[in-house]
């Protein structure tokens, strides 16, 4: 089976028998973007979370089938550090990452969180961000989400003028 | 600090070309003890461990790169615990380098620097603080010296900023100075720095990893890879106590990718082509087992129990018996902790290349020489030829501390002569954890006229948390007795009471118990402080008041009432119901780390909301105090997960659940909005900061809990009847 | 030890005596025989079967009387505080879909169908006797304004409502319970339910 789709940018072709493999492990073992990690392979954990066009996907239950097509982005491909995501430069400004193994897939579900809800309030995010952080840096996190909230609000402000 | 004249010794300089590294400084041996005995004295007493270094050679601490950046080969691993900045803070400061020209790398067993212990116990820091800075300050001078020779200046010349020395206007990087020197001089051990002359130490410098960690580079084990790496999927049992009989395999040759089945004769596993097809095959591998039970969590509680077992008189003082016994006004109360798991998010695995005469293994572990011996003697190779390379951990907390994984991928490996990458499912994970044994306690007591505590008597039951475990050398049963790991936090830190004592009661369990991030301290301070506080409610006062009374006059008692009154004072402490919320309080020492904490809490919804946290810890030197308070933090919130929401249990032989989800932790929503950190430093050293303040939080919340409802929660996960 | 055990055999023996003879007029035998699916219909209603499959916790899961999804065979609520949302499809940016795609995942065991969502709130069966839910599906305010031609098709048609024969493994990779009648009985009985002028027995 031959799978076309776009990840971070670049067209990619994959080659594959088992179309039901998890695009996780495309992601990880053929693309060799490790930044998207296994936690639990049950959609359980979210250490695994990405984007599909836009939108936060647990990519350990996401059949590579599915991504014909598709827009994906990864950690890697969110921002870099000449030029960090928002959600980025607040994970930065705060130091939020201790062990770190969590936190990209944290970062996914809050950028998608914010595309949706640009100035989220508490309740949008115990509601959004349901990922498991076993350092449980969960203070830091909720300063960092509203922290990169202001930081998206200045740069879309400065975008217009 | 040193009172006599030491050296370092040299083992080797070595110089290295095409890895943009042109040095490598390699000085040797730091206080190695080969007294075991000592060294393990010292952890039971104080949870202190000296570095352990190894004789091995070549040991490489540093290297200068072509850029002029430092290279610090730590001996301890990063699992999150921000110990790599730390060292990079106390490295920079000696070697006169920036932070931005500090890198910290895990030192890997081939280049002998690794740490003969583990890294845990809260120790990396304390260990290190007088060694590192002894062996940066020595290579500062070393670098000093060749640098007045290559420059015809005197060395009391020359200025060194940045890494680059000065004499006049002349100026060399030590990356020019270092550059074809291959015989160095070895000064005597420079006296270290003042505290008040340190540029970094002391500061909230960020961490050395944190943009690694932000953009998503493949530091973990798990991340590991290697050019035609295959991959393997172990059959692991579910089954407590369960023996490998052997397997049936025929179902799993026939699978898409299969490369290669093994069978050996304590696992069965396959190697494939992919990640996917490894474990495809491995579901139709039918493995035989024999257990010898059907446990059940009634059976697990029937043997955690107070009276059972061996029991150890841990702590004495006066005479307890006399009061305690059959006295009239005894008070006496029982709690309990449940079984529960490390739950770290990356998986254990290993990336083995087994070569004819080598064997390289990349993975996560926290005792890289116990992990080396192993394999190596499984493979029947010597030490040397393994080389284990630690990668980033995703997570610690104790987990990995047992690492039969890294010899199945090296068994793997070897049979298939490629390199093989294989990990645990999160099911495995779940029941094949080490766990934090689950925890009985009695505590008893009788009040004196004037209200204090006359008499205190702790019990607790525990299944093993040290012993069994491959750091822990069999000669410590013996000696200690009781599990050390297990009565961390079980002795009574009140010694102005005049009678009072300790008692560990020693359970096997059928299956494995060991560390667990602050191992004993969150079940026995959760028990201690819980029974304080209601002896306070009992002689009608105030619980901190009650505790400051009974607090002995030493430094350690000075430690533990400054921590106590700064928690309060921060916090606001009041004894009242205010708005529905209420404050509890509760505080620990571990490890020579003091730390208190006040709880605000309300019931929301018939749940337990814990709103703000205020936390007062005495460290002693905090080297980087931001990520201080970020383990106060995180241990914090751990500590809540762990004694609000986990709970393993064992149905029809198996441990469940094992899932996130089912095994309900503590998520974004459970997080106090406010934690509030307050350091303090009645010591000159840096002490534990990792484990210590999760002790206080159960015990404060259930105290709240007190006060706020009239419950008196006694079993962890706390819930509301 | 030993002594203990034989002990407890004995209330064992003790308690199930007990139990044989107290239900001795409800049982014939000790032993409680299951009545399978087959037999069971042969005596059924159309009403009987299309209920007996809506009031299973394959249906009701998702029509829960709060916002709260269930999920397995004793219908917990939804692990991580996932809830209804806006428009029945989880929260703003943690939908349904994060997890749950148009089919189901054997790898993860996360089940998944078209439109995965819950029913609307209005269309609530958990808690209902199956008159009620019967009553509900037919009242147009409640079932989403449908005619009963409309309902009599949704109920027989639709991919999400037809996906509980299709239930995949759980996170286990153990099959899902299937509703007690088979797909195709059911959408017999459906359609024979409305052709028969869809009558709620009194019972």
């Amino acid at each position: 089976m031959t799978i076309s789709l776009i990840v971070n940018g670049a067209p990619q072709t994959v080659e594959i028998t088992d179309g039901n493999t998890p695009l996780l492990w495309v992601v990880r073992d053929l693309l060799n973007l490790k930044g998207t990690k296994f936690g639990c392979g049950k959609a359980a954990c979210g250490a695994c979370t990405l984007h599909v066009d836009g939108e936060a996907i647990r990519s350990c239950s996401y059949p590579i089938k599915l991504a014909e097509g598709k827009t994906i982005t990864t950690i890697e491909g969110l921002g870099n550090e000449q030029d960090p995501h928002p959600v980025q430069q607040a994970w930065i400004e705060e130091i939020v990452p201790q062990c770190g193994y969590c936190q990209p897939g944290f970062m996914m579900a809050t950028a998608a969180l914010l595309n949706i809800i640009p100035e989220p309030t508490d309740a949008d995010i115990d509601q959004n961000i349901i990922n498991v952080c076993r350092c449980a840096t969960y203070y830091r996190m909720r300063k960092a989400i509203h922290r990169a909230a202001a930081i998206q609000k200045e740069t879309t402000a400065k975008t217009k003028e | 600090m040193a009172t006599n004249k030491k050296r370092i010794s040299r083992r080797r300089f070595l110089v290295r070309g095409g890895l943009g590294t042109i040095g490598i400084l390699a000085v040797g041996t730091y206080l190695f003890r080969s007294n075991i005995r000592r060294g393990l004295a010292g952890i039971a007493n104080t949870a202190d461990t000296p570095f352990m270094g190894n004789t091995k050679t070549p040991i490489i601490w540093f290297e200068v790169t072509k850029n002029n950046d430092l290279i610090l080969h730590s001996p301890k691993v990063e699992m999150g615990q921000g110990t790599f900045t730390s060292l990079a803070q106390m490295a920079a400061d000696e070697l006169e380098v920036s932070m931005e020209q500090m890198r910290v790398v895990h030192a890997n067993s081939s280049s002998g620097n690794i740490d003969s212990f583990a890294t845990g116990g809260s120790t990396s820091v304390s260990a290190l603080w007088v060694p590192l800075r002894e062996l940066a300050a020595t290579m500062r001078e070393m670098i000093k010296t060749e640098a007045a020779k290559k420059m015809k200046a005197s060395v009391t010349d020359l200025e060194i900023s940045n890494g680059i020395v000065t004499a006049g206007s002349a100026s060399m990087t030590y990356a020019d100075i270092v550059q074809g020197v291959d015989d160095w001089d070895i000064p005597d051990t420079p006296p270290l720095k003042e505290l008040k002359d340190y540029k970094f130490i002391g500061k909230p410098i960020p961490r050395v990893d944190l943009k690694d960690k932000v953009f998503g580079a493949p530091l973990f084990g798990m991340d590991a890879s290697m050019p035609g790496m295959l991959y393997g999927a172990v059959v692991r049992p579910s089954t407590i106590g369960a023996t490998f009989l052997g397997a049936d395999t025929t179902k799993a040759e026939q699978m898409p990718g299969v490369v290669k089945i093994i069978k050996e004769t304590d696992f069965v596993g396959v190697v494939a082509n992919s990640q996917i097809e490894a474990e495809n095959a491995k579901k139709k591998i039918k493995a035989h087992w024999k257990a010898d039970k059907n446990w059940q969590t009634a059976d697990i509680e029937e043997l955690i129990a107070v009276g059972k077992g061996e029991a150890f008189v841990i702590q004495k003082e006066g005479g307890p018996n006399d009061f305690l016994e059959d006295a009239t006004g005894l008070i006496q109360s029982e709690f309990k902790s449940p079984i529960g798991a490390h739950a770290q998010l990356e998986p254990n695995g290993a990336l083995a290349f087994v070569e004819e005469n080598k064997a390289t293994i990349y993975m996560s572990t926290q005792v890289v020489s116990i992990t080396r011996d192993e394999i190596a003697d499984r493979l029947g190779f010597d030490n040397e030829q393994v080389n284990i390379v630690p990668t980033f951990l995703g997570g610690g907390f104790g987990r990995r501390l047992h690492t039969p994984n890294g010899i199945q991928a090296a068994v793997m490996s070897k049979a298939v002569g490629k390199p093989v990458k294989c990990f645990f499912t999160r099911k495995e994970e779940f029941q094949n954890d080490t766990f934090r044994p689950p925890t009985h306690h009695i505590l008893k007591a009788t009040l004196a006229e004037n209200g204090l505590i006359e008499a205190i008597e702790h019990n607790v039951s525990s299944g093993d948390v040290a012993f069994g475990s491959p750091m822990v050398p069999s000669i410590a049963e013996p000696i200690l007795g009781a599990d050390l790991g297990a009565w961390r936090g079980g002795m009574i830190q009140y010694g102005a009471i005049p009678n009072y004592q300790a008692i560990s009661w020693r359970v096997k369990l059928p299956f494995a118990t060991s560390w667990w991030r602050s191992l004993g301290l969150l079940a026995n301070t959760f028990a201690i402080e819980s029974f304080i506080d209601e002896l306070a409610v009992k002689a009608k006062k105030d619980p901190v008041e009650f505790r400051l009374a009974q607090i002995q006059d030493d430094d350690r008692g000075h430690r533990l009432k400054e921590v106590i009154k700064a928690a309060a004072k921060k916090a606001g402490w009041t004894n009242k119901v205010i708005n529905e919320r209420a404050m509890g309080f509760a505080a620990s020492t571990d490890a020579n780390t003091p730390c208190a904490q006040v709880v605000e809490v309300s019931i929301v919804d018939k749940e337990i909301k814990v709103h703000k946290v205020t936390c007062a810890m005495d460290p002693g030197i905090a080297v980087n105090p931001d990520q201080v308070r970020a383990q106060c933090e995180g241990a914090i919130i751990m500590g809540m997960s762990a004694s609000m929401h986990e709970q393993m249990f064992v149905e029809d032989g198996q441990l469940q659940p094992t899932i996130y989800g089912p095994y309900q932790m503590a998520l974004m929503k459970h997080a106090p909005k406010e934690i509030d950190v307050v350091l303090l430093q009645n010591s000159d050293v840096p002490g534990a900061v990792g484990e210590p303040p999760l002790g206080p939080i159960a015990a404060a919340v259930a105290n709240a809990v007190f006060k706020l409802t009239g419950q008196r929660l006694r079993e962890m996960p706390l819930k509301l009847a | 030890m030993k002594k203990r055990k034989n002990r407890y055999a004995f209330y064992l023996v003790l308690a199930v005596g007990f139990f044989v003879v107290a239900n001795y007029g409800r049982y014939n035998t000790l032993e409680y025989i299951p009545i399978s699916v087959t037999e069971a219909t042969n005596t059924d209603t159309s009403f009987d079967k299309m209920m007996r499959v809506l009031t299973h916790e394959r249906c009701v899961n998702c029509h829960p009387n709060d916002n709260i999804p269930k999920q397995g065979d004793n219908s917990h609520p939804h692990y991580f505080g996932m809830a209804r949302g806006k428009t029945n499809m989880g929260f703003d940016a943690t939908k349904c879909n994060t997890c749950h795609q148009s089919e189901n995942d054997a790898y993860s065991g996360v089940p998944g169908a078209p439109e995965w969502s819950l029913a609307p709130a209005a269309m609530y069966w958990e808690g209902l006797t199956r008159i009620e839910i019967a009553e509900s599906i037919l009242d147009p305010k409640r079932n989403g304004g449908r005619t009963s031609e409309e309902t009599m098709h949704h109920l027989t048609e639709h991919e999400l409502v037809l996906w509980a024969w299709d239930p995949g493994v759980d996170a286990n990779g153990v099959l899902r319970e299937k509703p007690p009648v088979s797909k195709e009985d059911y959408i017999k009985a459906v359609k024979q339910w409305f052709a028969e002028g869809h009558r709620i027995p009194s019972e």
